[in-house]
Protein backbone atom coordinates (compact mmCIF):
# COMPACT_ATOMS: atom_id res chain seq x y z
CA UNK A 1 0.00 0.00 0.00
CA UNK A 2 2.90 2.74 0.80
CA UNK A 3 4.71 1.47 -1.89
CA UNK A 4 1.29 2.48 -4.42
CA UNK A 5 0.93 6.15 -2.46
CA UNK A 6 5.04 6.26 -2.50
CA UNK A 7 4.72 5.42 -6.81
CA UNK A 8 1.37 7.92 -7.01
CA UNK A 9 2.91 10.84 -5.30
CA UNK A 10 6.17 10.54 -6.72
CA UNK A 11 5.87 12.91 -9.55
CA UNK A 12 5.95 15.73 -6.19
CA UNK A 13 9.62 15.32 -5.82
CA UNK A 14 10.25 17.73 -8.98
CA UNK A 15 9.45 21.33 -8.09
CA UNK A 16 7.61 21.95 -11.81
CA UNK A 17 5.08 19.12 -10.82
CA UNK A 18 4.60 21.18 -7.33
CA UNK A 19 4.48 24.39 -8.71
CA UNK A 20 1.57 22.93 -11.66
CA UNK A 21 -0.44 21.31 -8.56
CA UNK A 22 -0.29 24.70 -6.51
CA UNK A 23 -1.31 26.41 -9.70
CA UNK A 24 -3.60 24.47 -10.77
CA UNK A 25 -5.72 24.24 -7.37
CA UNK A 26 -5.76 27.82 -6.45
CA UNK A 27 -6.63 28.32 -10.30
CA UNK A 28 -9.31 25.77 -10.11
CA UNK A 29 -10.91 27.44 -6.10
CA UNK A 30 -10.96 30.40 -7.53
CA UNK A 31 -12.75 29.40 -10.90
CA UNK A 32 -14.95 27.11 -9.07
CA UNK A 33 -16.06 30.01 -7.09
CA UNK A 34 -16.51 32.42 -9.76
CA UNK A 35 -18.53 29.84 -11.76
CA UNK A 36 -21.23 29.02 -9.24
CA UNK A 37 -22.14 32.90 -9.75
CA UNK A 38 -21.40 32.44 -13.98
CA UNK A 39 -23.61 29.06 -13.83
CA UNK A 40 -26.34 30.70 -11.78
CA UNK A 41 -26.90 33.71 -14.33
CA UNK A 42 -26.88 31.01 -17.18
CA UNK A 43 -23.53 32.51 -18.42
CA UNK A 44 -21.88 29.37 -18.91
CA UNK A 45 -20.39 30.75 -22.45
CA UNK A 46 -18.55 34.33 -20.90
CA UNK A 47 -15.84 32.20 -19.90
CA UNK A 48 -15.58 30.65 -23.25
CA UNK A 49 -15.71 34.03 -24.80
CA UNK A 50 -13.33 36.12 -22.59
CA UNK A 51 -10.70 32.64 -23.19
CA UNK A 52 -10.82 33.36 -26.79
CA UNK A 53 -10.76 37.64 -25.44
CA UNK A 54 -7.28 36.32 -23.99
CA UNK A 55 -6.19 35.67 -27.11
CA UNK A 56 -6.57 38.90 -29.17
CA UNK A 57 -5.07 40.24 -25.71
CA UNK A 58 -2.03 37.82 -25.38
CA UNK A 59 -1.42 38.55 -29.62
CA UNK A 60 -1.22 41.91 -29.08
CA UNK A 61 1.48 41.82 -26.30
CA UNK A 62 3.39 39.66 -28.56
CA UNK A 63 3.36 42.25 -30.93
CA UNK A 64 4.11 44.95 -28.75
CA UNK A 65 7.13 42.96 -28.19
CA UNK A 66 6.88 41.30 -25.03
CA UNK A 67 7.77 37.49 -24.47
CA UNK A 68 4.84 35.06 -24.55
CA UNK A 69 5.11 35.20 -20.29
CA UNK A 70 5.03 38.87 -20.10
CA UNK A 71 2.02 39.14 -22.52
CA UNK A 72 0.01 38.37 -20.10
CA UNK A 73 -0.16 41.95 -18.66
CA UNK A 74 -1.06 43.16 -21.67
CA UNK A 75 -3.73 40.49 -21.77
CA UNK A 76 -4.82 41.27 -18.66
CA UNK A 77 -6.24 44.47 -19.08
CA UNK A 78 -7.33 43.85 -22.20
CA UNK A 79 -9.52 40.68 -21.00
CA UNK A 80 -10.97 42.53 -18.38
CA UNK A 81 -11.63 45.72 -20.78
CA UNK A 82 -13.60 43.08 -22.95
CA UNK A 83 -15.44 41.88 -19.85
CA UNK A 84 -16.69 45.02 -19.14
CA UNK A 85 -17.43 45.60 -22.89
CA UNK A 86 -19.72 42.64 -22.76
CA UNK A 87 -21.36 43.77 -19.70
CA UNK A 88 -21.96 47.51 -20.84
CA UNK A 89 -23.55 45.93 -23.76
CA UNK A 90 -25.97 43.46 -22.19
CA UNK A 91 -26.92 46.20 -19.45
CA UNK A 92 -27.57 49.10 -22.64
CA UNK A 93 -29.01 46.89 -25.03
CA UNK A 94 -31.59 44.23 -25.45
CA UNK A 95 -29.10 41.49 -26.68
CA UNK A 96 -28.28 38.65 -24.45
CA UNK A 97 -24.97 37.73 -22.76
CA UNK A 98 -24.65 35.36 -25.39
CA UNK A 99 -24.97 37.32 -27.85
CA UNK A 100 -22.65 39.99 -26.66
CA UNK A 101 -19.96 37.28 -25.66
CA UNK A 102 -20.36 35.79 -29.15
CA UNK A 103 -19.51 39.54 -31.21
CA UNK A 104 -16.92 40.12 -28.66
CA UNK A 105 -15.28 36.68 -28.90
CA UNK A 106 -15.28 36.48 -32.42
CA UNK A 107 -14.02 40.07 -32.77
CA UNK A 108 -11.20 39.38 -30.58
CA UNK A 109 -9.92 36.21 -31.44
CA UNK A 110 -10.29 37.07 -35.32
CA UNK A 111 -8.06 40.35 -33.82
CA UNK A 112 -5.71 38.41 -31.60
CA UNK A 113 -5.10 36.15 -35.54
CA UNK A 114 -4.41 39.17 -37.30
CA UNK A 115 -2.03 40.73 -35.22
CA UNK A 116 -0.06 37.03 -34.18
CA UNK A 117 0.22 37.97 -38.21
CA UNK A 118 1.46 41.22 -38.17
CA UNK A 119 4.75 40.92 -36.38
CA UNK A 120 7.48 41.40 -38.03
CA UNK A 121 9.64 38.02 -39.90
CA UNK A 122 12.19 38.68 -37.34
CA UNK A 123 9.78 38.28 -34.70
CA UNK A 124 10.39 35.01 -32.05
CA UNK A 125 8.29 32.01 -33.30
CA UNK A 126 4.87 31.69 -31.37
CA UNK A 127 3.95 28.11 -29.93
CA UNK A 128 0.11 28.67 -31.13
CA UNK A 129 -0.75 24.99 -29.98
CA UNK A 130 0.43 26.05 -26.36
CA UNK A 131 -1.43 29.11 -26.43
CA UNK A 132 -4.62 27.59 -27.48
CA UNK A 133 -4.09 24.32 -25.33
CA UNK A 134 -1.97 25.41 -22.25
CA UNK A 135 1.22 24.02 -20.92
CA UNK A 136 0.57 23.57 -16.94
CA UNK A 137 3.39 21.55 -16.49
CA UNK A 138 5.20 24.65 -17.37
CA UNK A 139 4.41 26.88 -15.18
CA UNK A 140 6.91 29.48 -14.25
CA UNK A 141 7.41 30.59 -10.20
CA UNK A 142 6.49 33.89 -11.71
CA UNK A 143 3.65 32.98 -13.26
CA UNK A 144 2.48 30.82 -10.12
CA UNK A 145 2.95 34.43 -8.40
CA UNK A 146 0.60 35.96 -10.46
CA UNK A 147 -2.03 32.83 -10.58
CA UNK A 148 -1.85 32.62 -6.57
CA UNK A 149 -2.05 36.46 -6.47
CA UNK A 150 -5.16 36.99 -9.04
CA UNK A 151 -7.15 34.01 -7.09
CA UNK A 152 -6.45 35.55 -3.22
CA UNK A 153 -7.82 38.65 -5.08
CA UNK A 154 -10.52 37.01 -6.37
CA UNK A 155 -11.58 35.15 -3.32
CA UNK A 156 -10.92 38.25 -0.91
CA UNK A 157 -13.77 39.99 -3.44
CA UNK A 158 -15.95 37.07 -3.36
CA UNK A 159 -16.01 37.34 0.39
CA UNK A 160 -16.88 41.03 0.64
CA UNK A 161 -19.28 41.33 -2.14
CA UNK A 162 -20.82 37.52 -2.62
CA UNK A 163 -23.53 38.14 -0.39
CA UNK A 164 -25.06 40.79 -2.34
CA UNK A 165 -24.10 39.27 -5.57
CA UNK A 166 -25.77 36.19 -4.75
CA UNK A 167 -28.88 38.56 -4.03
CA UNK A 168 -28.26 40.31 -7.30
CA UNK A 169 -28.35 36.93 -8.81
CA UNK A 170 -31.59 36.02 -7.21
CA UNK A 171 -33.62 38.94 -8.77
CA UNK A 172 -31.74 42.13 -9.45
CA UNK A 173 -35.05 44.14 -9.06
CA UNK A 174 -35.74 43.16 -5.48
CA UNK A 175 -31.80 43.29 -4.48
CA UNK A 176 -31.61 46.78 -6.03
CA UNK A 177 -34.88 47.50 -3.68
CA UNK A 178 -32.79 46.43 -1.13
CA UNK A 179 -29.87 48.81 -1.79
CA UNK A 180 -27.82 45.92 -3.97
CA UNK A 181 -25.85 48.01 -6.68
CA UNK A 182 -26.33 45.54 -9.10
CA UNK A 183 -24.62 46.82 -11.76
CA UNK A 184 -21.73 47.50 -10.07
CA UNK A 185 -21.38 44.00 -8.78
CA UNK A 186 -22.15 42.66 -12.08
CA UNK A 187 -19.48 44.19 -13.61
CA UNK A 188 -17.12 43.53 -10.48
CA UNK A 189 -17.94 39.55 -11.71
CA UNK A 190 -17.17 40.25 -15.31
CA UNK A 191 -14.15 41.56 -14.07
CA UNK A 192 -12.95 39.03 -11.97
CA UNK A 193 -14.05 36.16 -14.77
CA UNK A 194 -11.32 37.75 -16.84
CA UNK A 195 -8.49 37.85 -14.88
CA UNK A 196 -9.19 33.89 -13.49
CA UNK A 197 -9.67 33.09 -17.24
CA UNK A 198 -6.39 35.47 -18.18
CA UNK A 199 -3.84 33.43 -16.26
CA UNK A 200 -6.00 30.01 -16.77
CA UNK A 201 -4.80 30.49 -20.42
CA UNK A 202 -1.28 30.19 -19.22
CA UNK A 203 -1.99 27.00 -17.34
CA UNK A 204 -4.76 25.27 -19.71
CA UNK A 205 -5.06 26.83 -22.50
CA UNK A 206 -7.41 29.02 -24.58
CA UNK A 207 -10.03 26.41 -25.25
CA UNK A 208 -10.13 24.56 -21.70
CA UNK A 209 -9.85 27.28 -19.30
CA UNK A 210 -13.50 27.62 -19.35
CA UNK A 211 -14.09 24.53 -18.07
CA UNK A 212 -12.05 25.42 -14.70
CA UNK A 213 -15.00 28.09 -14.22
CA UNK A 214 -18.17 26.24 -15.60
CA UNK A 215 -17.62 22.60 -14.68
CA UNK A 216 -17.26 21.83 -11.09
CA UNK A 217 -20.18 24.83 -10.52
CA UNK A 218 -22.11 23.26 -13.03
CA UNK A 219 -21.81 19.43 -11.05
CA UNK A 220 -21.97 20.88 -8.07
CA UNK A 221 -25.65 22.66 -8.47
CA UNK A 222 -26.78 19.21 -9.61
CA UNK A 223 -25.81 18.21 -5.70
CA UNK A 224 -26.13 21.09 -3.61
CA UNK A 225 -29.30 22.59 -1.49
CA UNK A 226 -27.77 26.08 -0.89
CA UNK A 227 -26.06 28.23 -2.16
CA UNK A 228 -23.14 27.93 0.48
CA UNK A 229 -23.14 24.29 -0.36
CA UNK A 230 -22.64 24.45 -4.08
CA UNK A 231 -20.20 26.71 -3.30
CA UNK A 232 -18.45 24.35 -1.23
CA UNK A 233 -18.76 21.31 -2.88
CA UNK A 234 -17.59 22.76 -6.49
CA UNK A 235 -14.54 24.01 -4.63
CA UNK A 236 -14.09 20.02 -3.53
CA UNK A 237 -14.59 18.86 -6.59
CA UNK A 238 -12.37 21.24 -8.36
CA UNK A 239 -9.46 20.87 -5.86
CA UNK A 240 -9.68 16.84 -6.29
CA UNK A 241 -10.49 16.48 -10.07
CA UNK A 242 -6.89 18.78 -10.78
CA UNK A 243 -4.93 16.72 -7.99
CA UNK A 244 -6.46 13.77 -10.05
CA UNK A 245 -6.33 15.32 -13.33
CA UNK A 246 -2.71 16.06 -12.68
CA UNK A 247 -0.76 12.51 -11.19
CA UNK A 248 -2.86 10.79 -13.69
CA UNK A 249 -1.19 12.63 -16.45
CA UNK A 250 1.92 12.16 -15.42
CA UNK A 251 1.67 8.98 -15.30
CA UNK A 252 -0.21 7.99 -18.12
CA UNK A 253 2.38 10.37 -19.98
CA UNK A 254 -0.83 12.29 -21.95
CA UNK A 255 -1.78 16.11 -21.80
CA UNK A 256 -2.17 17.42 -17.97
CA UNK A 257 -5.03 20.48 -19.03
CA UNK A 258 -7.14 18.09 -21.13
CA UNK A 259 -6.82 15.56 -18.12
CA UNK A 260 -7.85 17.30 -15.57
CA UNK A 261 -11.12 18.52 -17.84
CA UNK A 262 -12.23 15.26 -18.54
CA UNK A 263 -11.74 14.33 -14.81
CA UNK A 264 -14.14 17.16 -13.82
CA UNK A 265 -16.19 16.44 -16.37
CA UNK A 266 -16.58 12.59 -15.67
CA UNK A 267 -17.65 14.11 -12.20
CA UNK A 268 -20.42 15.84 -13.87
CA UNK A 269 -21.82 13.05 -15.63
CA UNK A 270 -21.49 10.86 -12.52
CA UNK A 271 -24.01 13.67 -10.71
CA UNK A 272 -25.65 13.95 -13.70
CA UNK A 273 -26.84 10.41 -13.14
CA UNK A 274 -27.08 10.34 -9.44
CA UNK A 275 -28.34 13.65 -9.15
CA UNK A 276 -31.57 14.49 -6.64
CA UNK A 277 -34.77 14.66 -8.21
CA UNK B 1 -48.12 63.64 9.35
CA UNK B 2 -47.29 63.29 6.02
CA UNK B 3 -49.03 60.96 3.30
CA UNK B 4 -47.87 57.72 2.80
CA UNK B 5 -47.47 58.30 -0.86
CA UNK B 6 -47.54 61.67 -3.11
CA UNK B 7 -48.29 62.68 -6.64
CA UNK B 8 -48.26 65.70 -7.96
CA UNK B 9 -48.31 66.57 -11.63
CA UNK B 10 -46.10 63.26 -12.14
CA UNK B 11 -45.23 62.27 -15.84
CA UNK B 12 -42.68 59.34 -16.74
CA UNK B 13 -41.76 58.64 -20.15
CA UNK B 14 -39.54 55.97 -20.73
CA UNK B 15 -37.98 54.81 -24.25
CA UNK B 16 -40.00 57.96 -25.65
CA UNK B 17 -43.35 56.41 -24.48
CA UNK B 18 -45.33 58.65 -22.11
CA UNK B 19 -46.48 56.20 -19.41
CA UNK B 20 -48.23 58.54 -16.68
CA UNK B 21 -49.31 62.16 -17.87
CA UNK B 22 -49.52 64.59 -14.81
CA UNK B 23 -50.82 62.10 -11.90
CA UNK B 24 -51.62 63.81 -8.78
CA UNK B 25 -53.02 61.76 -5.90
CA UNK B 26 -52.22 60.59 -2.47
CA UNK B 27 -52.82 57.72 -0.33
CA UNK B 28 -52.84 58.85 3.42
CA UNK B 29 -51.41 57.12 6.18
CA UNK B 30 -53.34 54.01 7.24
CA UNK B 31 -55.35 53.98 4.49
CA UNK B 32 -55.79 51.01 0.97
CA UNK B 33 -56.03 52.27 -2.13
CA UNK B 34 -57.15 50.31 -5.10
CA UNK B 35 -55.46 51.60 -8.38
CA UNK B 36 -56.86 49.73 -11.40
CA UNK B 37 -57.03 50.43 -15.15
CA UNK B 38 -56.27 48.67 -18.38
CA UNK B 39 -52.73 46.62 -19.30
CA UNK B 40 -50.55 49.34 -20.26
CA UNK B 41 -52.21 52.08 -18.38
CA UNK B 42 -49.62 52.70 -16.21
CA UNK B 43 -50.07 51.09 -12.85
CA UNK B 44 -46.78 49.12 -12.46
CA UNK B 45 -44.74 52.15 -14.20
CA UNK B 46 -46.38 53.77 -10.90
CA UNK B 47 -45.56 51.40 -8.48
CA UNK B 48 -41.85 51.55 -9.56
CA UNK B 49 -42.02 54.96 -9.83
CA UNK B 50 -42.74 54.69 -6.06
CA UNK B 51 -40.15 52.46 -5.29
CA UNK B 52 -37.49 55.00 -6.76
CA UNK B 53 -36.78 52.66 -9.45
CA UNK B 54 -38.14 55.03 -12.44
CA UNK B 55 -37.29 58.43 -12.32
CA UNK B 56 -40.89 61.22 -13.29
CA UNK B 57 -39.21 63.44 -16.26
CA UNK B 58 -42.05 66.45 -14.62
CA UNK B 59 -43.81 66.58 -11.27
CA UNK B 60 -43.46 65.35 -7.89
CA UNK B 61 -43.40 62.30 -6.09
CA UNK B 62 -43.03 61.82 -2.65
CA UNK B 63 -43.14 58.18 -0.35
CA UNK B 64 -43.67 59.05 3.40
CA UNK B 65 -42.35 62.72 2.88
CA UNK B 66 -39.46 61.82 1.64
CA UNK B 67 -37.86 60.71 -1.84
CA UNK B 68 -38.44 57.11 -3.05
CA UNK B 69 -35.04 56.05 -2.91
CA UNK B 70 -34.14 57.45 0.73
CA UNK B 71 -37.91 55.83 1.33
CA UNK B 72 -36.73 52.48 0.49
CA UNK B 73 -36.46 50.65 3.66
CA UNK B 74 -40.02 51.19 4.70
CA UNK B 75 -41.55 50.44 2.22
CA UNK B 76 -42.95 46.63 1.42
CA UNK B 77 -43.22 45.76 -2.31
CA UNK B 78 -45.38 42.53 -3.76
CA UNK B 79 -44.34 42.04 -7.41
CA UNK B 80 -46.60 40.69 -9.85
CA UNK B 81 -44.51 39.01 -11.73
CA UNK B 82 -41.76 36.67 -9.65
CA UNK B 83 -38.69 37.04 -11.95
CA UNK B 84 -36.61 35.58 -9.54
CA UNK B 85 -33.98 32.92 -10.89
CA UNK B 86 -36.02 29.91 -10.70
CA UNK B 87 -32.76 27.40 -10.82
CA UNK B 88 -31.20 29.20 -7.89
CA UNK B 89 -31.39 27.51 -4.68
CA UNK B 90 -33.34 29.84 -2.83
CA UNK B 91 -35.73 28.48 0.13
CA UNK B 92 -38.18 30.85 2.04
CA UNK B 93 -36.60 31.80 4.82
CA UNK B 94 -33.49 32.87 3.17
CA UNK B 95 -35.61 35.17 0.97
CA UNK B 96 -37.29 37.00 4.15
CA UNK B 97 -33.90 37.66 5.61
CA UNK B 98 -32.37 38.43 2.09
CA UNK B 99 -34.57 41.67 2.00
CA UNK B 100 -33.79 42.11 6.30
CA UNK B 101 -30.15 42.27 5.84
CA UNK B 102 -29.89 43.68 2.06
CA UNK B 103 -27.71 40.50 0.65
CA UNK B 104 -28.20 36.70 0.80
CA UNK B 105 -27.59 35.25 4.23
CA UNK B 106 -24.69 33.02 3.90
CA UNK B 107 -25.69 31.16 6.85
CA UNK B 108 -29.25 31.68 8.87
CA UNK B 109 -28.34 31.79 12.26
CA UNK B 110 -31.10 30.41 14.87
CA UNK B 111 -32.61 34.51 15.24
CA UNK B 112 -32.65 34.23 11.86
CA UNK B 113 -34.61 31.52 11.77
CA UNK B 114 -37.03 32.33 14.22
CA UNK B 115 -37.26 36.40 12.46
CA UNK B 116 -37.93 34.58 9.05
CA UNK B 117 -40.79 32.19 10.69
CA UNK B 118 -42.56 34.98 12.48
CA UNK B 119 -42.63 37.03 9.02
CA UNK B 120 -44.20 34.02 7.74
CA UNK B 121 -46.36 32.89 10.62
CA UNK B 122 -48.14 36.29 10.00
CA UNK B 123 -49.35 34.99 6.78
CA UNK B 124 -50.22 31.61 7.88
CA UNK B 125 -46.78 30.37 5.88
CA UNK B 126 -45.32 29.08 8.79
CA UNK B 127 -44.35 25.73 7.16
CA UNK B 128 -43.06 27.04 4.30
CA UNK B 129 -40.05 28.09 5.87
CA UNK B 130 -37.40 25.57 4.90
CA UNK B 131 -39.23 25.01 1.44
CA UNK B 132 -37.11 25.38 -1.52
CA UNK B 133 -39.21 28.23 -3.54
CA UNK B 134 -39.05 26.71 -7.36
CA UNK B 135 -41.26 23.78 -5.14
CA UNK B 136 -44.07 26.68 -4.10
CA UNK B 137 -47.33 26.75 -5.72
CA UNK B 138 -48.85 30.28 -6.98
CA UNK B 139 -50.18 30.96 -3.72
CA UNK B 140 -47.51 29.88 -1.49
CA UNK B 141 -45.07 31.88 -3.25
CA UNK B 142 -47.22 34.87 -3.00
CA UNK B 143 -47.52 34.04 0.80
CA UNK B 144 -43.97 34.19 1.11
CA UNK B 145 -43.17 37.21 -0.87
CA UNK B 146 -45.59 38.68 1.45
CA UNK B 147 -43.68 37.68 4.12
CA UNK B 148 -40.71 39.22 2.22
CA UNK B 149 -42.70 42.58 2.11
CA UNK B 150 -43.94 42.72 5.57
CA UNK B 151 -40.44 41.79 7.41
CA UNK B 152 -38.94 45.17 7.64
CA UNK B 153 -42.20 46.38 9.27
CA UNK B 154 -43.16 48.56 6.45
CA UNK B 155 -45.53 51.81 6.57
CA UNK B 156 -46.36 51.62 2.95
CA UNK B 157 -47.42 48.22 1.30
CA UNK B 158 -46.68 48.17 -2.78
CA UNK B 159 -49.02 45.13 -4.20
CA UNK B 160 -48.85 44.43 -8.07
CA UNK B 161 -51.64 42.00 -9.05
CA UNK B 162 -50.89 39.79 -6.03
CA UNK B 163 -53.71 37.51 -6.80
CA UNK B 164 -52.48 36.86 -10.81
CA UNK B 165 -52.22 33.46 -11.13
CA UNK B 166 -53.43 32.31 -8.60
CA UNK B 167 -56.72 29.97 -8.09
CA UNK B 168 -60.11 31.14 -7.04
CA UNK B 169 -59.70 29.43 -3.70
CA UNK B 170 -56.14 30.56 -3.32
CA UNK B 171 -57.24 34.15 -4.39
CA UNK B 172 -60.19 34.26 -1.83
CA UNK B 173 -57.97 33.24 1.06
CA UNK B 174 -55.24 35.66 0.05
CA UNK B 175 -57.52 38.58 0.30
CA UNK B 176 -58.57 37.79 3.44
CA UNK B 177 -55.07 37.95 4.54
CA UNK B 178 -54.19 41.04 2.89
CA UNK B 179 -57.31 42.32 4.72
CA UNK B 180 -56.15 41.04 7.92
CA UNK B 181 -52.31 42.52 7.37
CA UNK B 182 -54.02 45.93 6.34
CA UNK B 183 -55.92 46.18 9.51
CA UNK B 184 -53.08 47.89 10.96
CA UNK B 185 -53.76 51.29 11.35
CA UNK B 186 -50.24 52.60 10.87
CA UNK B 187 -49.78 50.65 7.27
CA UNK B 188 -50.99 52.48 4.01
CA UNK B 189 -51.19 49.99 1.21
CA UNK B 190 -51.68 50.66 -2.96
CA UNK B 191 -53.29 47.12 -4.35
CA UNK B 192 -52.60 47.32 -8.13
CA UNK B 193 -55.51 44.80 -9.47
CA UNK B 194 -57.90 43.81 -12.20
CA UNK B 195 -60.32 42.06 -9.73
CA UNK B 196 -62.95 44.88 -8.53
CA UNK B 197 -64.28 42.15 -5.60
CA UNK B 198 -60.62 42.77 -4.35
CA UNK B 199 -61.02 46.30 -4.65
CA UNK B 200 -64.61 46.59 -3.16
CA UNK B 201 -63.17 43.95 -0.22
CA UNK B 202 -59.95 45.63 0.68
CA UNK B 203 -59.72 49.39 -0.34
CA UNK B 204 -60.83 52.92 1.27
CA UNK B 205 -60.32 54.26 -2.41
CA UNK B 206 -59.46 53.38 -5.34
CA UNK B 207 -57.97 55.23 -9.12
CA UNK B 208 -58.35 54.82 -11.93
CA UNK B 209 -55.42 55.14 -14.20
CA UNK B 210 -55.11 55.06 -17.57
CA UNK B 211 -51.89 57.03 -18.19
CA UNK B 212 -53.48 59.69 -16.44
CA UNK B 213 -56.37 59.69 -13.56
CA UNK B 214 -59.26 59.12 -15.18
CA UNK B 215 -61.38 58.96 -11.72
CA UNK B 216 -60.85 58.37 -8.03
CA UNK B 217 -63.02 57.89 -4.89
CA UNK B 218 -64.88 55.57 -2.80
CA UNK B 219 -65.29 51.92 -4.57
CA UNK B 220 -68.98 52.28 -4.45
CA UNK B 221 -68.56 55.50 -6.08
CA UNK B 222 -66.08 54.83 -8.85
CA UNK B 223 -66.68 51.21 -9.59
CA UNK B 224 -70.47 51.92 -10.07
CA UNK B 225 -70.36 55.16 -12.08
CA UNK B 226 -71.46 54.62 -15.73
CA UNK B 227 -69.00 55.79 -17.32
CA UNK B 228 -69.43 57.64 -20.55
CA UNK B 229 -67.80 58.39 -24.07
CA UNK B 230 -66.12 61.34 -23.35
CA UNK B 231 -64.49 60.53 -20.08
CA UNK B 232 -62.58 57.46 -22.10
CA UNK B 233 -61.64 59.98 -25.22
CA UNK B 234 -64.56 58.67 -27.23
CA UNK B 235 -64.67 55.06 -26.47
CA UNK B 236 -67.70 53.06 -25.31
CA UNK B 237 -67.89 52.30 -21.75
CA UNK B 238 -71.39 52.48 -20.33
CA UNK B 239 -71.27 48.88 -17.96
CA UNK B 240 -71.82 49.92 -14.20
CA UNK B 241 -68.70 47.67 -13.25
CA UNK B 242 -65.67 49.65 -15.24
CA UNK B 243 -64.60 47.84 -18.30
CA UNK B 244 -60.85 48.55 -16.58
CA UNK B 245 -61.90 46.15 -13.48
CA UNK B 246 -63.02 42.93 -13.59
CA UNK B 247 -64.79 41.18 -11.30
CA UNK B 248 -63.62 37.70 -11.97
CA UNK B 249 -60.46 38.03 -13.26
CA UNK B 250 -57.20 37.30 -10.92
Amino acid sequence: MDDAFAYLFSPLAQAFVRRALAAGLVLGAAGALLGVFIVQRGLGLLSDGLAHATFGGLALGLLLGASADRAIWIALPFTVAIALGIQHVRGRTRLGGDVATGVFFAVSFAAGVLLLGLRGARAAPVNVEALLFGSLLTVSPEALAVIVAVAMLVVAMLAWIGPRLAYATFDPELAALSGVPVARLEYALLAMTALVVVVGVKTVGVVLVSAFVVIPAATANLIGRSLPSIAAIAVALSLAGTACGLFASYHLNVATGATIILTLGAAFFVALVFRRR
Amino acid sequence: MSDALRLRGVTVEVGGRLLLDQVSFEVAVGEFCGLCGPNGGGKTTLLKTALGLLTPSAGELTVLGRPPQEARRHVGYLPQAKAFNAGFPASAAELILANQRGAWPVRVSAAGRERARQALARVGGERLLEAPLRALSGGELQRVFLARALVNEPALLLLDEPTAGVDARGRGEFLELLAGVAARADLAAVLVTHNAAAVRRLADRVVYLDGRVLAWGPPAEVLDRKWDREAFGGQDHDSPVSPLCEDDDG
